[in-house]
């Protein structure tokens, strides 16, 4: 199938940087999939699941969460806040988290800022668990 | 003479004991240093894509309606200021206080490290929180918090530019203090008007409004993250170079001292001896 260059970068560093068949990942709007000669492009990240088909047809998972995508001339660039690829997930840590986060959100007197924070770490880690 | 001996032998000690100091800072710094390089490397490509790309966007698309375009006025400046949590690192806090001092006008001041809040709160300046922000754990999730306040304030108009002043890591040997503009949007139209005549086509999805809404916070996050990174290896670059400096003058002071103690010693024994000889004599 035919390729093209795709880049993920975060804060931790470049985490793919190749030719690639196909990228999914979730936008604010909803999942889409970007295959070579897209349209140029540009939308913001939501949280979710994402896969790479790199250049070998080989499918790899990842959890991505936050950034944003953008097409310009058949270049693809994806910045994200944080990717984990799903061999690096820590589920032990994520389920931990899950847990925490389930307990904050449990009790009834928390302000707009904690219950803000404890839905983020929640959402978080629900698309960590969701990664096997 | 006895007595001046023993003056220049407590100089000696003292000397050699602040050398161990300094020399054991400069150990710390370096190896610090390795862990802030790797990071200023890593988080490098992040920040440089991130502006690359909203650049191209902003450039390729003047048109596109977002709450952070330019304004007409700029009538309030934020400055975000990052120095080090500690001294001892030459000219490093200096230069970067020196250069966000100059910023004239109406400014209201968020300091990152603990010298920079020492500095603002010293000199009553208008500040932005009140809790100190450590530079040297600084974590990304902060960055994020920071800069959604930082987007909100200006949404609401709290003030109408965002710069940041910071010190670039541009080797081990030089750091140069910058200040760069955040917000508003820097777009150069008159350069890039001929790749947007051909690229006015970007399809923004849901719309432009709301890519740019999800996507700012985020720049302005990695902008500061990026920021924080340079910062810190330049701070730890800086105390290397200084404690070494450091070092060296102790160095050289005790080879002085040493010679003066000698000096002093021999002149005791002759003085000794004229006056045995002279004794002898009589």
């Amino acid at each position: 199938m035919t390729t093209f260059h795709l880049t993920v970068v975060t804060p931790d560093g470049c985490a793919f940087e190749g030719q690639a068949e196909r990228i999914v990942c979730r936008a604010i709007d909803g999942d889409i999939a970007i295959l070579a000669k897209h349209g140029d492009y540009c939308t913001a990240l939501g949280m979710g699941e994402a896969h790479i088909v790199d250049a070998d047809g080989q499918r790899r998972r990842a959890a991505c969460m936050g950034g944003l995508l953008s097409v310009l001339d058949g270049d693809v660039r994806l910045v994200a806040t944080t990717w984990e690829w799903a061999e690096d997930i820590d589920q032990a840590r994520a389920e931990a988290s899950k847990k925490r986060a389930e307990e904050i959100l449990a009790r009834k007197n928390l302000n707009d800022r904690e219950y803000e924070l404890a839905q983020a770490r929640l959402k978080r880690a629900l698309v960590r668990t969701s990664i096997r | 003479m006895a007595g001046s001996m023993k003056d220049i032998k407590l100089r000696i000690k003292s000397v050699e004991s602040t050398m161990q100091i300094t020399k054991a800072m400069e150990l710390v710094a370096s190896s610090k240093m390795r862990r802030a390089k790797e990071r200023v490397e890593h988080s490098r490509p992040y920040f440089e894509t991130l502006y690359k790309t909203l650049t191209e966007i902003a450039a390729a698309d003047p048109r596109a309606r977002n709450p952070y375009l330019r304004r007409s006025e700029i009538k309030r400046t934020l400055l975000v200021v990052i120095a080090g949590d500690r001294g001892l690192a030459g000219g490093y806090n200096a230069n970067v206080l020196k250069l966000a001092a100059q910023e004239s006008g109406n400014v209201e001041v968020l300091p990152i490290g603990k010298r920079s809040a020492e500095y603002f709160v010293h000199h009553e300046a208008e500040l932005f929180t009140q809790e100190v922000l450590l530079a040297a754990d600084i974590s990304v999730g902060q960055c994020f918090q920071l800069a959604r306040q930082i987007t909100e304030g200006y949404r609401k108009g709290e003030f109408d530019a965002v710069k940041l002043c910071y010190t670039r890591f541009d080797s081990m040997m030089t750091q140069t203090a910058v200040s760069i503009e955040v917000l508003p949007l820097a777009m150069e139209p008159t350069e890039q008007q001929k790749a947007e005549a051909r690229r006015s086509q970007i399809l923004y999805k849901p719309s432009s409004e709301e890519v740019f809404s999800a996507i700012i916070p985020e720049y302005v996050a990695g902008v500061v993250y990026g920021a924080v990174c340079e910062s810190v290896a330049s701070e730890l670059a800086a105390r290397r170079t200084a404690m070494d400096a450091a070092t060296k003058n102790a160095g050289e002071m005790i080879d002085h001292l040493n010679l003066y103690y000698n000096r002093a010693r021999q002149a005791a024994i002759t003085q000794e001896i004229t006056e045995i000889v002279a004794g002898a004599e009589n």
